[in-house]
Formats: structure tokens, sequence, C-alpha cells
């Protein structure tokens, strides 16, 4: 699970794009797969995702994520499937409608998550905020933030998973199958958690400070984002997806 | 120069002082260990040398400490921090960055320090401290021993007037541990660096450092040359600093002899000293 955030390795055409054009076309990804109502669209939108994941050398993760994102989808689906009455019934209280719109829903969950991860996978997490305020001129306490917070979540599980082994370790049975008896023994887990997390983060925003964080200005990185073909094919392939929700009905 | 008037700290909440009335003068260019047992206020004390008492840390702060004029209580942290380069006792929460180039690069870019001599001075950290493979990994994938070199590195890289570092070594091997030291002294020597270290590994400092500090319940109880601080190894021992074994054995043979025996820093000193009695 902490790989999920993790930056993969590699010299794929992903890799060497734009942060910023990664994110764009991340984001075109997900207007599209709201702007389109047709199944079939999304299941090309899925099969785009998952080829964003062999292009950039991390299908493997991308499957993973997939099957994840499935397991979410069940109950979502079902959910779903019980609740929308309209349409024409097919048995008990399920309608035709009901499992089109069940589908759809879950196909643009699984549509819009997908590609966010994957944008973690092929870039480096500092080359987003530092793209960020290169070009788009966010100030960049915003984006070290962003940075930060992202580079936090598997420190955070880390931490987690450290207490969880330790624990269990000494007798507490945390590998349970019982869900609701797992979840009665984390929940008092994530006050020290939490304290230790918030001391952690202060700890590093002093680190920051003594290093300079407030001399920063919006030109002082070293890095250079500039933008070359592998940004222009993108760009074209973003539109093109928009274009192709909008038009196929 | 760091000048420390009268200094006394009390931590939010506690109800004892931890440093107390401490006076101190660290000249430019000086190389100062500060050893003592656990609790004594070592740590504190770094802290309050590089501002982040009282600018990070709430408590009651007495005193003044002046870093090269400027009062640590009236000036801001980053304003301290272009003089002072701090490496924390936990590296874990030293670290912004996610990739071993850019934690080196943060400081570099924030100081604006000149595009043409930022390649030079990542080189230069990186190789001293014996990480120029990691260039280009991820933090996550590194060992806590490479962490702490990562760390270091990163304020190398900024060649502050003074560095101070609270227990740079702590999960590094002994090889590593002197080749840290062994790049500190580099830099006191060469760049005229003032080095302020915390360490526990006592051999180490003595071999390394010309002044050592010893401090026990919030105060420094002896500071001098590291001859002069081992010279009394039954204070230290009292205090609960473990002698360097050489030390022992030079004050041994002064005692057993009761000849005028120097203090004796390493093995290869001792030595000379036994080989001097038996003629």
């Amino acid at each position: 699970m902490t790989e999920l955030f993790q930056y993969v390795p590699g010299s794929s055409p992903l890799h060497r794009m734009n942060p910023i054009t990664k994110i764009g076309l991340t984001l075109c990804v997900c207007v599209a797969a709201f702007l389109t109502d047709n199944l079939f669209y999304l299941l090309g939108l899925l099969l785009f995702d998952l080829m964003i994941g062999v292009v950039g050398g991390c299908a493997k993760k991308a499957f993973s994520v997939l099957k994840g994102l499935v397991k979410v989808s069940v109950f979502l689906f079902i959910l779903q499937a019980l609740f929308v009455r309209r349409g024409t019934k097919l048995f008990w209280i399920i309608t035709d409608e009901g499992l089109l719109t069940a589908a759809g829903v879950v196909l643009r969950l699984i549509v819009v998550c997908l590609p966010l991860t994957l944008v973690l996978s092929v870039t480096q997490v500092s080359d987003i905020s530092g793209a960020m305020v290169q070009i788009l001129r966010i100030p960049y306490a915003y984006a070290f933030t962003f940075a930060a917070a992202i580079r936090f979540i598997p420190q955070f599980m880390e931490e987690m998973s450290g207490i969880m082994e330790a624990q269990t370790a000494r007798g507490v049975e945390f590998d349970t199958k019982n869900v609701f008896k797992k979840l009665g023994m984390i929940l008092p887990l994530c006050a020290p958690l939490l304290v230790t997390s918030v001391r952690k983060s202060g700890a590093t925003a002093t680190a920051a400070e003594i290093r300079g964080f407030e001399l920063r200005k919006a030109d002082s990185g070293y890095k250079k984002y500039g933008f070359g073909a592998v940004d222009l094919a993108a760009l074209l392939i973003a539109a093109a997806l928009i274009a192709g929700a909008v038009l196929i009905p | 120069m760091i000048s420390v008037r009268s200094l006394s700290f009390k931590y939010a909440g506690a109800s004892e002082p931890t440093l107390r009335d401490i006076s101190a003068e660290i000249p430019d260019g000086e190389f100062l260990g500060i050893i003592g047992p656990a609790g004594a206020g070592k740590t504190t004390f770094a802290s309050c040398l590089s501002g982040i008492i009282p600018h990070a840390v709430r408590g009651d702060f007495y005193g003044a400490v002046l870093v090269e004029g400027l009062d640590t209580a009236d000036n801001r942290l980053t304003d301290i921090s272009r003089l002072v380069g701090t490496v924390f006792q936990d590296v874990e929460s030293q670290i912004v960055s996610s990739v071993v180039e850019d934690e080196l690069l943060f400081g570099l870019e924030n100081f604006g320090i000149p595009r043409d001599e930022i390649e030079e001075r990542l080189t230069f950290a990186l190789e001293r401290v014996g990480i120029a493979a990691l260039r280009h990994r991820t933090i996550a994938s590194l060992s806590g021993g490479q962490r702490q070199k990562v760390a270091i590195a990163s304020l190398v890289a900024l060649r502050p007037k003074i560095l101070i570092l609270d227990e740079p070594t702590g999960e590094l091997d002994p090889g590593s541990s002197r080749q840290v030291f062994s790049l500190l002294r580099d830099l006191n020597r060469d760049y005229g660096m003032t080095v302020v270290v915390v360490e526990q590994k006592i051999m180490l400092l003595c071999e390394f450092a010309r002044r050592l500090a010893v401090m026990s319940e919030g105060r420094i109880v002896r500071d001098g040359t590291v001859r002069e601080v081992l010279g009394d190894v039954g204070a230290l021992e009292e205090i609960g600093v473990n002698c360097p074994r050489s030390a022992l054995f030079s004050s041994l043979l002064a005692e057993k002899t009761g000849e005028d025996i120097p203090v004796c820093i390493n093995a290869d000193e001792a030595e000379d000293a036994a080989r001097r009695l038996i003629g």
C-alpha cells in the first residue's frame, strides 16, 4: 500500500513529459469521464488509463491499483443498483437503469482514480511542485505543502504498520479476520499516531525554516521544466479525449 | 563567534529547567565537542545555539545567545540560519524532499546560491559524505544511516559559517562515523567553519575536536582542550561520561607510578607512554 504514491524511476516518454502536461492530461481524462454517459467510451478511457501504465513502465502497479478499485467498486455498484428504481424491473428491486447507472458510476470512479495514482508513479513530487511554482506561478508555500502532504502519506502508513507490528509481536491479534474486532483495535492507535505526526510535521517545518524556506522566490528553482514534442502529443490526445466525450452520444 | 550569556531554559510544562545559567564563548574556527550523560541538556543547548530555541520550541528562555552579534531571540530564525547550519538528532524530521538530489537543492535554492555554483556544491557534498551514488535515489529507499548522511550533506552543501550537529553519527557504522568526522575536520580546517558537535562517541570527539565541553544536569561542568578535560578521568566517570580507555590507562599509569604521564587520547599515545616507562 505504501508504494501506491511512490515514484517508479524510468525514462519513458511519460517520465520525460512536463509535470504540468501530465497533470493536465490527467485532469482531461477526469473531465472526459464526467462529460460522457457512454459506457463504452468510459471503458475506452479505462483502457487508455491502463495504456498509460504500460507506457510509463508501471503496468504492474496500474493493475494492482485497478484490482483495489474494483474491490471498492463492487460495494458501490451494489448500493447504486439497489437505490436506483427507475427503468424496467429485471428482478427483485433491481432495474435495467439501476444497473447501467451503477456501472457508469464505478467506471467513472476507476477512470478518475487510476491516472491520479499513475501520475505520481512517473513524476517526482518535487518536480510537480517545482513546475507548479515555475510555470503556473503558484505560491511556493502551497506547492511545498502539497509535496509534503504526498510525501507524508507513505510515512504515516509506515508508522501505522510499525505500531501494529510491534503490538502484534506483543500478542495483540491484529491479524484477526473479524473486521469489527480489528477496527476496535486500530482506533485507539489513532490518537498517539496523530500526536506523533503533528510533532513530526512541526519539526519538519522548523527544518524547512532553518534552510531558508521563507527566502524562497518563484524563480529560485534550479531545475527548469520545458515543453517538448511529447507534451504537444499529450495535448492533442487530451483534446481528442474531451472532444470524444462531447461528440460521442 | 557564538556568545552564550547566563542561558537558562525550561520547557513549557516542565517543573525543572533543562539548562541552568550557562555562559560560554565559542570563537570562530572552533571545533567543539559536547558530551554528557543522557538528560544533561546537550540537545537543548545545541537547539539554543542554532536559534531553534526560543523560536520553534515553547518554554521560558532566560539570558542570551549571540551568533556573530545577532541575538537569537530578537532575530528571525531565517536570519540566524544564514549563519548557522543545524543537523537534527531526529534525521527523519529534517528531510523535506523525496529524492536525495532535491534534499540538497532545497537549501541551495532557498538561500539563492548562484546557479553555476550549485552543481559544484552538490557534487562536493555528495562525494565528501560518500553518497554520490545515491544522488537520484528516493529517500524512502534509503537506510537510516544513509538518510543521516543525506541530512549532513544537505547542510554541508550550504557551507554555513557555523555548523551544529546533534549526534550526527547515531545511526552510522564506525567507518561512516569516522568519514563524517574527517569531513567536519576538513571543513573546519579548510573553510574555517566553526563546528559544534553533540556526540556520545567520545573516542571520535577526542580524536577530532579541539575543545570539549562536558554537560551535566543542565550545566557545563568541564570546558577546555581535549587533554585538559580528559585529565580528570575520575570527575568524568563521576558525571557519567565514559572516558576513552587510553585516557584511563594514562591516568592509571600516572597514579601507580607517580610519574608525570601526559593524557593519552588514543591507543598509539598510550603505547608510547608505556614504552617510555619501560625504557
